[in-house]
């Protein structure tokens, strides 16, 4: 019965990523069309293969045939589906594409019929999809073009007259010479996506759902339709011809062959020798006495391995940017798999030693992984640009573009989106969607709902709920990757299509870094890294290198074990610096572990509590097998890392290295799609036919999934842990130098400048006000002391600060104004910061001076004129405290809370120290600066806020029932009140609150600002 | 001279939800938002921690039953048009400070109505009357009243000596400063007009600019200020929104009544009567409904007007929720004698097609007498829409397949023998299908496939067989 079926293809067919058109995943489509027989599938999103590799992908699963194409709509109005042949008119099909994107600002394309002749002279198949009122104009040209490999699309959806519309198209094809073939113009797999397609519809307008009109499709026939059905409807010749087109179309994404620049191997030398010569002579350098046997082995080794996988041009292009960096003298650390080879330390693109880090080589590449090199390299923030648009000047725009991401609709846009075009007016969409606690806990939703007007059992709600769930992971647009190029050797255009990207003058490719990786290609990631640049800078304060930073330094490991690590890198978050005293890293690998054991993924995966109690000694470590005992012994035998996982899977459980790998490509997805279950069985299985326990065997599966897309490769861990050391040996030894450099780099890290200078104050560092006699832009040095810079007054321009800083010294406010060329808003500025008090005084003094002075900088101005002297009384501490906040953000007096000291104790408040004394459960008041409230995904409805006074910081745990009671408290109070219960772990102390209250009437208009919810 | 200063410190909410009736157990908290920010809010608001000047987020986080109204502008400016209006009723002397002032020039006013204490009596009465709070004050200059007013002090300064040490005690804010210039007298210490009085005048000028020196000598009185003064107008119209949606006649007598005080107050201004006023009812989704209520002689009285309308309004049936309601009245008479010709038609010729529609609606009812356009939709029977008598159909074609002109609704069952439809014998098939698939938003969904069939009489139906259901007949072929 099946067989006797007409055979089909289909051959214009969108997908979700012709963005607010196509209702279905690439891969449900091509799940869909292998189901229903069809001999082939065409994609041709609308100018656009973004979809492509997830399609090949599961076509390539399901044994489906996968053609690659695109829907283009010409400016005339004439509308095609490209088919790409072979690699050639692949390559055409992508430069058209690129062509349309590139003239168009992002999201849109623009293409003409000119732009259409290159593709006709590579071989590409060209379909007409005539609109309403054939064209016979555009049907003679596409003739003309594409001689004998063009037809026209003849596309029936049950209208209101199919068959004269057969007819129409007919003469169309008597009249040009195309012939006709059957198509679906689909929209979406099946047909129960209409109500959502009409919705996407309804979104991409605009407008309500309601008054789409005619925009709407008159019925679900866009989709991939029952043979049977199509058999009702066409001719089977038309049928058959799909047939026709298909046998042409021989080309797929696996024939795509990455290929390297070629301008990084001098003439005269292969890739191979070149990057054997640059190794050895990077490894002269570290090693400038003698290179240990141990490692000349594993150069060796490696380069074979580089060798044998042809992976040198690779590590070149790494090299070469790094060389660019170093040679303007921008910090750079690179991570990932490859990046911590004895190679990458030879080349300089990581400072992992080898000698340090022996336990964690050889593991970085391996060759039955078969996976593409992963080297990131992380520069310093506030000079990546630099290093980028050295990429973009040496490989030319042609060749160099950066990765896309694909930004997916969220609850949250699906709720708007959705919301908009059921006809919910602006007010009801806000109140759904401001807070989506009730998405995921549906019991919370009736509630929200009649809050915004709504009745929950209503019609309305319910297809809200439908479409936005179905429409949560829908891409919605391409963004540009964090920093992931894409080199080719040839023009990149011809590989993958280049669109422009929101940011100006950035280009992105058309795929995202699964599907490069799924392919093949590699890319470089060239990252940013603010720790690097404040690294960067107090090195340069103190005249080291990052390689002089002696190792292993017994007091930084001490400093670090009590959490006095505010400032540095990694381990100085709220959840990092509990976790210090109990974890006591002794030795650079416990920094490894410390870096990759506070993420969620240990955490929801159970791996934190059994590490520590066996680290502490509470518990035996044991380990069910020899091979196990190999794999997770550096970790006490919990599973720590990504790899760690892997390896797991391969020695216990039988897995190969190409299912581990698969294993831990679905792992990082499968919170957003499902799809572990079936890796769970094969697990089990495989360990049981080992020996190994059930329990084992489940436990490992329940640390997987918790592992899930935050799993940290200990690649990655070992060169973030390097930045660890080194900016708690900078702290521990030179904390003004540390500091400063810190608050030069702002934005950056955890805490805010405030906390910065009160941390370097507590540690001794003399800091010193920001002075127009004395500062420069930047914070400064002066024998030990910190010298606030001018930066770190709110709103002065860099350039005004090199102006005051060039022609130092001024006799008067008014001499600095006409000099230096402030007008009064520089003035106000400055003396906003206190910043004139050597030309002005006080404050006030200062604000009335800088008030007085003309405008019109630069011109030519009278003396200034005699004023009658005003008199000011000095203002209070508490007002020159408040000032201090308001422009610099920080303080050098006395903390606020000092000044209300005395009525706090008379309310009962204790100091953040004496509750850090307190014993274990019992009842306490305090009260602080909220600094920062968080909710930790990982923490079902907790929320943490951290409390500051004069004397340190306090940390409040705040569970949902009183968050939600004391709304008001918790969001609005800037120093806030909490009676609670001391909970105390080792030197880890809680005050769990049990009552909240607003001080804020204490603290005037005392001006601090707070971290909020991110 | 001697004014009278009215600020209204709730003017943005209060313009927008003066027209509720309160009712306590019932009443959420109110805030009005300009975009994304709360600028008023009510004391339910407050209590809640909602206050002016944070986002609405925020609000919503503290308030999750918060009501929010978005900032009308222009009702704000009618409705203190409105107070102007109503304001001359007590003195001829009346100016404005938008957006949230008015002022009144009453020395004149003061043996009418028996002294200042009994007028700005009298004035808050019907200020709460109309649904507004106020901050009263009185001083010898306009801009000492304003500003006292503005500050929240409640004062009635009579004598000019002591106007200097009652301004002084005012802080810097209510000199109507901008954001800038508060900041900087903030910086330097200065809090009060007192501290600003004591700084060096030309140093003041300099750093902050003359118009201030000038603002502060009006202030104090040692320079004059001409000021506009309001005109009230000759016709009245006045809306209000009722919220909630009023199903009640006591609901709409209580907002009727806060604006028939303002119509009060701007007839005693013109010293005139009206002969009738018109309420107007409006609804959400339906036309307007107009009560036209007549006095048997020209009168201005608000009890008089409200036992007019409160018996009018016991006849009418209130048949759909009202949402908003408007009081219009023009044709003022001067209270004592009137003039002929007020009610002569001058537009007594009318186009003849109107005076049938009209003559129509009158005998048919207003709803039964529409025109007829296409709807851009794929469920037939809703690809049409009524239009106003006076509207003009949408130009522009919209392609669908055949249809008939003449739809049976609701479509007729057919008979189904073997799948085949039956109407008085067989009917043929001629073409189709055409699917129709569509309506699924409103509850309406429909899944059809149309024919056109031929009945055994020759005449061509529209047909149509429901996706798992029978036969129907949805429309004839003329």
């Amino acid at each position: 019965m099946f067989s006797a079926l007409p055979a089909y293809a289909e051959l214009h067919c969108l997908s979700n990523f012709t963005f607010l058109r196509g209702a279905s995943h690439p891969e449900e489509l091509v799940e869909r069309a292998a189901a229903l027989g069809y001999s082939a599938l065409a994609l041709t999103d609308e100018c656009s293969v973004a979809g492509m590799v997830r399609a090949h992908i599961a076509a390539k699963a399901r044994g489906l045939k996968l053609i690659v194409g695109t829907e283009a709509g010409l400016d005339d109005g004439t509308r095609l589906v490209l088919l790409a042949t072979d690699r050639r008119a692949y390559g055409a099909l992508c430069s058209l594409i690129t062509v349309g994107r590139r003239r168009a600002k992002k999201g849109g394309y623009a293409l003409s019929r000119s732009d259409v002749e290159p593709l006709a002279e590579s071989g590409a198949l060209a379909l007409l999809v005539p609109g309403e009122q054939p064209e016979p104009g555009a049907a003679r040209w596409l003739a003309g073009l594409f001689v004998a490999r063009a037809w026209i699309a003849a596309e029936l959806h049950c209208g209101a007259n199919d068959r004269a519309r057969l007819a129409l198209l007919g003469e169309l094809s008597a009249a040009s010479g195309l012939p006709l073939v059957a198509a679906g113009d689909v929209h979406m797999h099946v047909r129960s996506r209409r109500r959502l397609q009409d919705t996407l519809t309804a979104i991409r307008l605009g407008r309500p759902v309601a008054q789409c009109g005619h925009a709407l499709h008159p019925n679900a026939e866009r989709s991939l339709r029952l043979r049977m059905r199509l058999a009702q409807l066409y001719p089977p010749d038309l049928l058959a011809e799909t047939l026709a087109v298909v046998e042409r179309c021989g080309f797929s994404l696996d024939e795509l062959r990455y290929e390297y620049p070629e301008e990084l191997v001098p003439a005269g030398q292969t890739p191979a020798s070149w990057l054997r010569g640059l190794t050895l002579e990077g490894l002269g350098r570290r090693f400038p006495d003698r290179i240990p046997d141990r490692v000349r082995e594993l150069v060796e080794h490696e380069l074979a391995l580089i060798a044998e996988l042809r992976y040198e041009p690779f590590f070149l292009t790494v090299h070469d940017v790094v060389r660019f960096a170093r040679e303007r003298g921008i910090l750079c650390q690179g991570r990932g798999s490859a990046a911590n080879s004895a190679v990458c330390y030879a080349l300089g693109i990581t400072e992992v030693d080898p000698g340090r880090m022996s336990m964690l080589f050889e593991r970085f590449i391996s060759r039955e992984r078969n996976e593409p090199p992963d080297i990131d390299v992380d520069f310093e923030h506030q000079r990546r640009e630099e290093v980028i648009q050295y990429i973009y000047a040496k490989y030319g725009r042609e060749r160099a573009a950066l990765a896309a991401t694909v930004i997916c609709y969220r609850p949250r846009s699906a709720v708007r989106d959705v919301g908009k075009a059921l006809g919910l007016s602006a007010g009801q969409i806000d109140r759904l969607s401001h807070s989506l606690t009730w998405w995921d806990d549906r019991s919370r939703l009736p509630e929200r709902v009649r809050e915004a007007g709504l009745d929950p059992a209503s019609l309305v709600v319910q297809q809200l709920l439908e479409f936005a769930s179905a429409l949560v992971g829908f891409p919605r647009h391409l963004s540009q990757h964090v920093g992931g190029f894409v080199i080719a050797r040839g023009p990149l255009a011809e590989l993958v299509p280049v669109e422009n990207a929101a940011m100006q003058d950035r280009t992105v490719i058309q795929w995202d870094k699964d599907d490069i990786e799924a392919l093949g290609l590699i890319k470089v990631d060239v990252l940013a890294l603010g720790m690097l640049s404040a690294i960067r800078r107090a090195l340069e304060f103190v005249g080291m290198r990052m390689e002089d930073v002696p190792t292993e330094d017994p007091a930084v490991y001490e400093m670090i074990q009590r959490a006095d690590t505010v400032g540095v890198f990694q381990i100085e978050s709220r959840a990092q610096m509990s976790m210090l005293p109990r974890l006591k890293p002794r030795n650079f690998y416990d920094l490894v572990i410390e870096v990759a054991i506070v993420r969620p993924g240990p955490i929801q995966g159970g791996m934190v509590h059994p590490y520590l109690r066996r680290r502490q000694g509470l518990e035996p470590v044991t380990y069910p097998s020899e091979e196990v005992r190999q794999v997770l012994e550096r970790t006490l035998g919990v599973p720590i890392f990504q790899e760690q996982v892997m390896q797991l899977a391969m020695v216990a459980a039988g897995f190969s290295p190409g299912e581990a790998d698969q294993l831990r490509r679905s792992m990082a997805a499968w919170r957003r799609k499902g799809g572990l279950e079936h890796f769970e069985g094969r697990l089990l299985r495989g360990m049981l036919e080992r020996g190994y326990t059930k329990e084992f065997a489940e436990a490992l599966f329940r640390q997987i999934l918790g592992f899930g897309e935050y799993g940290f490769p200990e690649s990655h861990s070992a060169s973030f842990a390097l930045l660890v050391y080194v900016s708690a040996w900078l702290k521990h030894h030179y904390p003004a130098a540390f500091c400063a450099a810190l608050l030069n780099s702002q934005p950056m890290g955890f805490y805010a400048p405030a906390q910065l200078v009160q941390d370097a104050q507590r540690h001794g560092v003399e800091l010193r006000p920001a002075d127009v006699a004395a500062s420069a832009w930047n914070c400064t040095l002066e024998g030990g002391a910190l010298r606030l810079g001018l930066r770190m007054v709110s709103g002065l321009s860099e350039a005004a600060a090199h102006r005051i800083e060039a022609l130092r010294p001024f006799a008067s406010v008014d001499d600095l104004a006409r000099r230096a060329e402030l007008d009064r808003r520089d003035l106000g500025r400055l003396a906003a910061a206190g910043a004139l008090a050597a030309l002005a005084g006080h404050r006030r003094q200062a604000h009335w001076l800088a008030a007085g002075v003309e405008h019109a900088p630069g011109m030519l101005r009278a003396m200034p004129a005699r004023e009658t002297p005003a008199a000011f009384s000095p203002p209070a501490e508490g007002e020159d405290i408040v000032a201090d906040y308001a422009s610099l953000g920080l303080t050098l007096g006395r903390h606020p809370l000092a000044l209300l000291r005395e009525r706090l104790n008379r309310l009962r408040l204790v100091t953040a120290e004496r509750l850090r004394r307190l014993p274990h459960g019992r009842v306490a008041r305090t009260a602080g600066l909220v600094t920062c409230r968080q909710r930790p995904d990982t923490a079902s409805g907790v929320i943490f806020i951290t409390l500051e006074d004069e004397t340190g910081c306090a940390n409040v745990v705040v569970w949902r029932k009183l968050a939600e009671r004391q709304r008001r408290e918790l969001l609005g109070a800037r120093l806030l009140g909490v009676e609670g219960v001391i909970e105390r772990e080792g030197e880890v102390v809680h005050l769990v609150a049990r009552r909240l209250f607003a001080h804020d009437a204490l603290l005037g208009s005392l001006a601090v600002s707070s971290r909020n919810f991110h | 001279m001697l004014w009278l200063a009215l600020h209204f410190p709730l003017f943005a909410l209060q313009a927008l939800s003066r027209g509720r009736v309160p009712r306590e157990s019932v009443d959420v908290p109110w805030a009005i938002a300009d975009g994304r920010e709360v600028l008023a809010c009510d004391a339910r608001a407050r209590a809640l921690g909602v206050r002016p000047g944070i986002g609405l987020t925020a609000a919503w986080a503290l308030a999750p039953q918060l009501h929010v109204r978005l900032r009308d502008e222009a009702a704000e400016r009618a409705a203190l048009e409105g107070i102007a209006a109503w304001a001359c009723r007590f003195t001829p002397h009346v100016s404005f400070e938008p957006p949230q002032g008015v002022l009144m020039e009453v020395e004149g006013s003061l043996r009418l109505y028996h002294g200042l204490a009994a007028l700005t009596g009298l004035v808050r009465n019907g200020l709460e009357e109309m649904g507004y709070s106020a901050t009263l004050a009185v001083a010898p200059t306009v801009r000492g009243a304003w500003w006292l007013a503005l500050a929240g002090c409640e004062q009635s300064i009579t004598d000019p000596a002591r106007l200097e040490a009652a301004l002084a005690a005012l802080p810097v804010s209510a000199a109507c400063l901008d954001q800038e210039a508060r900041s900087f007298l903030r910086s330097i210490g200065v809090a009060t007009l007192e501290d600003l009085l004591a700084l060096p005048r030309e140093g003041v000028g300099r750093r902050l600019g003359a118009a201030l020196l000038e603002s502060l000598e009006r202030a104090l009185g040692k320079i004059p200020e001409p000021r506009t003064m309001f005109v009230p107008p000759a016709r009245f119209s006045a809306r209000l929104e009722l919220h909630g949606e009023v199903e009640h006649a006591e609901g709409v007598l209580f907002a009727a009544r806060r604006l028939l005080v303002q119509l009060e107050g701007v007839l005693a201004a013109r010293q005139a009567g009206v002969r009738r006023f018109h309420l107007v009812l409006l609804h959400r989704a339906a036309p307007a409904h107009v009560v036209e209520i007549g006095l048997a002689s020209p009168g201005r009285s608000i009890e008089r007007f409200m036992q007019l309308l409160r018996e009018k309004l016991s006849t009418v049936a209130l048949s759909r929720p009202v949402e908003a309601i408007r009081v219009e009245a023009d044709a003022f008479e001067p209270l004592h004698g009137r003039t002929a010709g007020l009610f002569r038609d001058v537009h007594a010729d009318r186009e003849g097609w109107i005076r049938l529609i009209e003559r129509l609606q009158a005998r048919l009812g207003g709803d039964a007498v529409h025109g007829i356009g296409v709807a851009a939709e794929h469920r037939p029977e809703r690809a049409w829409r009524a239009l106003d008598v006076d509207e003009r159909p949408p130009r522009g074609e919209i392609r669908t397949g055949p249809r008939p002109l003449w739809l049976i609704e609701p479509p007729r069952r057919l008979k189904d023998a073997g799948g085949v439809p039956h109407d008085d014998g067989r009917l043929e098939l001629l073409a189709g299908p055409e699917r129709i698939e569509s309506g699924w938003w409103d509850g309406g969904e429909v899944a059809r496939d149309y024919f056109i069939a031929r009945a055994p009489s020759s005449a061509l139906l529209w047909i149509f067989r429901e996706r798992g259901g029978g036969w129907y007949l949805h429309g004839l072929f003329a």
